[in-house]
Order: C-alpha cells, then structure tokens, then sequence
C-alpha cells in the first residue's frame, strides 16, 4: 500500500489528475469545465430535492441563499472571510495533490500552525510588541510549525513508506490532542475560566479598508498568482510524478520523487499553518479548545472542485463560502438545515470524480 | 498504573476493539482483490448511523446491526460502481464518499434532533454476541482465503487481473462482490459501535476509526487474524486512555487522548515496508488493455 499513494507506477492516471497532461488538447479543455459546472448544478438540484422533502420551497431557500450573499450588509465581506482559510488550505492541497501526494491532514496542520502562532504572539515579552512586527512573526511562526506538522507525513512517507493518507489524517487527532492541552495548560490565559488563550489583542489583523473582511483574504488572494507560478515553473518537475506511466523512469528519479514529497507536505503544511493563524488572528481573535471546524476536510473539496489549479481554488472556496453563509441565513429564516451545505458540497466532489472517470473513458474509447 | 491491569480494563479493550476489526476486516477483503476502499471511515459512520436510526425506531440491537450491514453494502456496491466499474481513481473517490457520510450522517442527524436536543440512548447489545460475530467473521476469511478457490481466485484479482482474467476468473465480478460485502463489514463495524455498549449516536461517533482500521491492514500485512490482533492494540490503547483520564498523573491526560492514534501510526510506520501489498491494489482493470 506504501506505493499507492504518493506514486502509482504503471497506473493509467484515471479521474481528475488525468486532466493534468490532457490539458491542451479541445477535448480536455471542454471537461476541465463542463465537469465542475455539471457536478456543481446537479449537487444544487439534489439539495433542492432535500429541501422540498424537508417541507420547503427550494426555489425560495435559494433566493433567500443569494439575498444573503449579494444584497445582505455583511454578505459579501462574511463570504470573504470565510473563503480565506479554504483558499489557503486548499493551495496547499492542490500542489500535493498535483504530486500524486494524497493528504487529507490539514486540518492538524492548520491547528498546530494556530498554536504555536498564538503561543509565540501571547507569549510575555513578545505580546507588548507593535502590531506588525508581531502580527509578521507570529503568521511566520505559524506556516512554519505547519510546515513542520505536514513535514513529519512527507518524513514518515519518504523514509519509511507510511502511507501519506492515513498518517496525515492520524496526525490530526494528535494535534487536536496537542490543542486540547495547549488550551488547558500550555497557553491558557490565567485570568480564563474556560479553557482559551489569552486574547490576541494587537495581533489581531486589522480590517481591509472599507469593509468589515480581515487582510487575511488579502494574504490569500496574493499567495493565488504566487502558486499559479510555482506550478507553472515546477512543472516539468511534477509531471513525472503526476502522470507515471513508465516505472523505470520512476525508479530512475527515486531521489528526486522523495524530496519532492517532501517538497509538497512542506509547502502544503506551511499554507495550513498558516491558515490556522490567519483564521484565530483574523476571525476568533483568541484560541480556544473547538478550533477544529473543519477548514482542513472542506478545502480537500475545495481543492478537487478547483480542478487543483489556484485560481480554480479561489473560485471554488468563494462558492462554497457562499453557500456556507446562505445556508446559515436559510438557517434562521426558512428553518433549513445549515448541515445540509456539506451534503452539497460533498455531492458535488463525488460527480466531479465521477464525471472525470466518465470523460476519460469517452475520450479513450474503453 | 494499577489501575491499567484489570479485568475492566480489558473487557474494555476487547469491546473498543471490535468496531475497528470489523472494519479493518471489510478493508482487507476488499483490498485482497485490489480495490482500495477510502470511503471506509464513511461505511462505518453511516453504518453507525443506519444501526442506532433502525435501533432506535424498532427497539432491537439486532435490527440495528443488520441495517448497517445493509447500508454499507449499498455503499460499497457503490463505490465498486465507482473505482471498479466507471474506473474512477480509489484514492480520490474513497475520499469523497467518506466526505459524503460524513456530511449526509451530519445532516440527517440534524434534521432528526435539532441542536440542542437529546437523542435517546437505544438498546443495547451485549459483549458476548459481538465478540462472537467477529470471530465468525476473521474465521469466515481465513477460510475463504486458505481454503476455497473463490478466495484464491479474489487473492489472484488482487495480485495480477491479467492471469486471474486468462484463468476465466470475472475480475469485475469478483471485485464487485468483496468491496460490497467489505462495505457490509465496515458497516457492521459502525452499527457495533452504536447498537453496542455506547448506545449513542453523535456527529462523527467512529472519530477516525476506519482510517486507524485501514492502517492496521498493512500492519497485517493483509492477514485476517493479524488484522483482529492489530485492532485489539488499538482497543487497549483506547481503553488505557479512557481509564487513564479520569485518574490524576503526572503526565497530561491529552497524551492519552493522542495515545490510541501515535500507536496506530506507530503500527503502520513499523510494517509499512515489511508488509506484502496486494500488486495490483489501487489499480483499474482494463479487458485487453495489456
């Protein structure tokens, strides 16, 4: 199994990765979109079907979805911020998964790099800092205790064959474990009944002008084109990992395909440390024991729905943020279930995975 | 440490233990053919799910167990659609089926109990009937496996579909038929939890333990009985921690909380390169593609 995973020597790239070496051709341009936007509509008509079984009108649940979004006050603003984990996370996601790097781990990643970021930031001595400076250094310290989580996968995959999938995802009970005592003991705040950090007070992000979204999203929507870049310029590099038809070529390269392993969990990790920071110094603005929402298992879908290419991920975590900030207002106004936009969101990844099989096996003729 | 080496503490592994080697069961059936079951945190969870709805409106565990089994066949037969017959990659599919129950699991949970509300504990079985089961079931597969030609024609599917195909053995079939009876295993697993000694249902209730159950087949190296072994491990562990955190130590109780999960990875870094791995695992198969 240890070979599955980051590398599936001889294996006919099926599904979405495919898309990699088959983006030039007509063919494979028309499905990298039609695809998505297929999954998407149909996941969209099932959860009307939900919804009218749950006694609602779906045509009202979805409008009141864009008055939430388009026309509320904070609509728009509230999306933005809640895409800017998913985006972050989900960068890190697409180049791992460009490298046939399957980890579902960030969510521990995003926790460990949320811990140590408030640690240092709250920490004495440093906490009295001026507001750049310690908003820098603790983002900084964070991406790289995230870095170092993802890295222990990449290590653990590399040196002794685990594999990636499972380890990553394991390694998220453990940092979950590592919140739940940093809350209670490590980096509590005396003065809190409940288990928490102390406030992050200056290390707070401060607002983008004229709206009430953190510059968190800012640090997001810059680091798009940055990875756009990366992948263009890593290319050639990735693609001996990505497509794998030849085996010997792949033995061949054995130490070039670990490092880039650990290249990806790196990178990967770094972004959803990030993200953890971005998210307790942007939105919660102390850390407490339930910082584990999720952000780390919706940006997989994120990431595949995005077609693992950057500005794919920006759009798709706007859309889903969207849906997430809809799905509350048709919470409180028509009853709905809020849970119901993970059933769609979900739905949608399975017809994506599914209509790519479909469509390779249309263009190969089997 | 006293308080570890008692007979509560082990009847608590044992019971701990048997969801996970369900699982882990359902996994190495499926995967013995080839098919990488991802989706198998997902079986469990709906099974987990099914059994406590179907516990919970007739009264019996037994019901309970059986709607698990049949929700994980179903959902297995549907990921054999997936990966064996639409050819979808494993990895990426059993990912997003496991996202799916998740959030399907979440949801019609929710629109059962709103928040806030508390769900009734249900019927509960006993250890006795569920210790039996799992016997039954790694006995089942050994002997399948060791002693029958369809479990040597399943363990061929798995090494190479090529022969196995030039043998007139139908590769298609046999996959369809272990990943949906592995599914019907895993979901047992989750109805074990919930129509067990927890009696309970909440969001997510098997927390990770179809992934642990995926690693503790490697560390088998794809044996039926290693596999139980692996699981009951992992019971032990989870039973220390529970037993441990309601006892003052010097250590962190989160240690313990942790603990269960560091040994399954420790597991499946030890063996991960030992282990003999199905060749043809992950792979589609393709009539006359070679």
């Amino acid at each position: 199994m240890s070979a599955v995973i980051a590398d599936q020597p001889g294996t006919p790239p099926g599904g979405f990765v495919a898309g990699l070496g088959r983006r030039a051709t007509s063919g494979g341009m028309v499905s990298q979109v039609l695809v998505p936007v297929t999954a998407v509509l149909a996941a969209l008509v099932v959860g009307g079907v939900l919804i009218a079984l749950d006694g609602v009108n779906p045509f009202s649940a979805y409008r009141e979805i864009l008055r939430a979004v388009f026309l509320a006050k904070r609509g728009l603003s509230d999306t933005a911020t809640a895409a800017t984990p998913l985006i972050l996370v989900g960068l890190g996601y697409s180049i791992a998964y460009r490298a046939r790097v399957f980890t579902i781990g960030g969510e521990g990643q995003y926790l460990i790099g949320a811990i140590a970021g408030t640690a240092w930031v709250t920490a004495g001595g440093v906490r009295n800092w001026p507001g750049f400076p310690l908003i820098a250094t603790g983002l900084v310290v964070a991406a790289i205790a995230g870095a170092f989580w993802g890295g222990i996968a990449g290590w653990l995959q590399t040196r002794f064959g685990a594999n990636v999938v499972i380890s990553s995802l394991m390694l998220v009970y453990v940092a979950d474990s590592a919140l739940q005592w940093a809350v209670r003991t490590g980096i509590r705040d005396p003065s809190s009944f409940v288990p928490n950090s102390r406030p992050l007070l200056a290390a707070e992000l401060p607002r983008l002008p004229g709206t009430s979204t953190h510059i968190g999203f800012a640090i997001a929507m810059v680091l798009v084109p940055m990875a756009t870049v990366f992948m263009a310029r890593h290319r050639g590099g990735f693609r001996v990992i990505a497509t794998g038809f030849n085996p010997n070529a792949l033995d061949a390269n054995e130490i070039s395909k670990r490092k880039i392993v650990m290249l990806v969990m790196l990178i990967a990790g770094g972004l959803a440390g990030l993200a953890g920071m971005v998210e307790t110094a942007g939105a919660s603005g102390r850390l407490g024991a339930a910082a584990s929402v999720g952000f780390g298992f919706e940006a997989i879908i994120v990431a595949m729905i995005g077609r693992l290419h950057p500005i794919g991920v920006a759009i798709a975590a706007l859309g889903l943020a969207a849906l997430t900030i809809g799905f509350e207002s048709t919470q409180r106004v028509l009853d709905v279930p809020s849970t119901l936009v993970g059933v769609i969101t979900a739905l949608i990844v399975v017809f994506v995975v599914i209509g790519d099989a479909l469509a390779s096996r249309g263009r190969d003729g089997r | 440490m006293k308080v570890l080496f008692t007979i509560a503490t082990l009847e608590a592994a044992i019971r701990l233990s048997i969801p996970v080697a369900l699982a882990a069961l359902g996994a190495l059936l499926s995967e013995r053919t080839g098919v990488l079951n991802l989706g198998l945190e997902g079986m469990m969870l709906s099974g987990a799910f099914a059994g406590y709805t179907a516990n919970e409106m007739t009264g019996s565990p037994w019901v309970g167990l059986l709607a698990g089994i049949v929700v994980g066949c179903a959902f297995g037969a549907l990921l054999a659609l997936a990966v064996v017959t639409i050819r979808a990659n494993q990895v990426v599919t059993g990912i997003a089926f496991t996202l799916l129950a998740s959030s399907g699991t979440t949801y019609l949970f929710q629109l059962k109990y709103s928040i806030g509300q508390k769900p009734p504990r249900v019927e509960r079985l006993g250890m006795p009937p569920l210790v039996a089961i799992t016997l039954a079931c790694v006995a089942a597969l050994w002997f399948l496996f060791q002693r029958t030609t369809v479990g040597l024609a399943m363990a061929a599917t798995g090494e190479s579909p090529e022969a196995a195909d030039a043998l007139g053995y139908r590769v298609v079939r046999l996959r369809w038929i272990a990943t949906t009876i592995g599914g019907g295993l895993a979901g047992l697993g989750g109805a074990a939890l919930t129509c067990g000694p927890l009696g309970l249902f909440i969001r997510n209730v098997t927390a990770g333990r179809g992934w642990v159950a995926l690693a503790l087949v490697v560390f088998a190296g794809w044996r039926p009985g290693t596999a139980v072994a692996g699981a009951f491990l992992f019971g032990l562990c989870d039973a220390c921690q529970l037993r441990l955190q309601g006892t003052k130590t010097e250590i962190p109780y989160e240690v313990f909380l942790a603990l269960p999960y560091m040994v399954t990875l420790a597991a499946l870094v030890l063996r991960a390169r030992a282990s003999r791995t199905p060749a043809a695992l992950a792979i589609p198969f393709v009539r006359g593609a070679h």
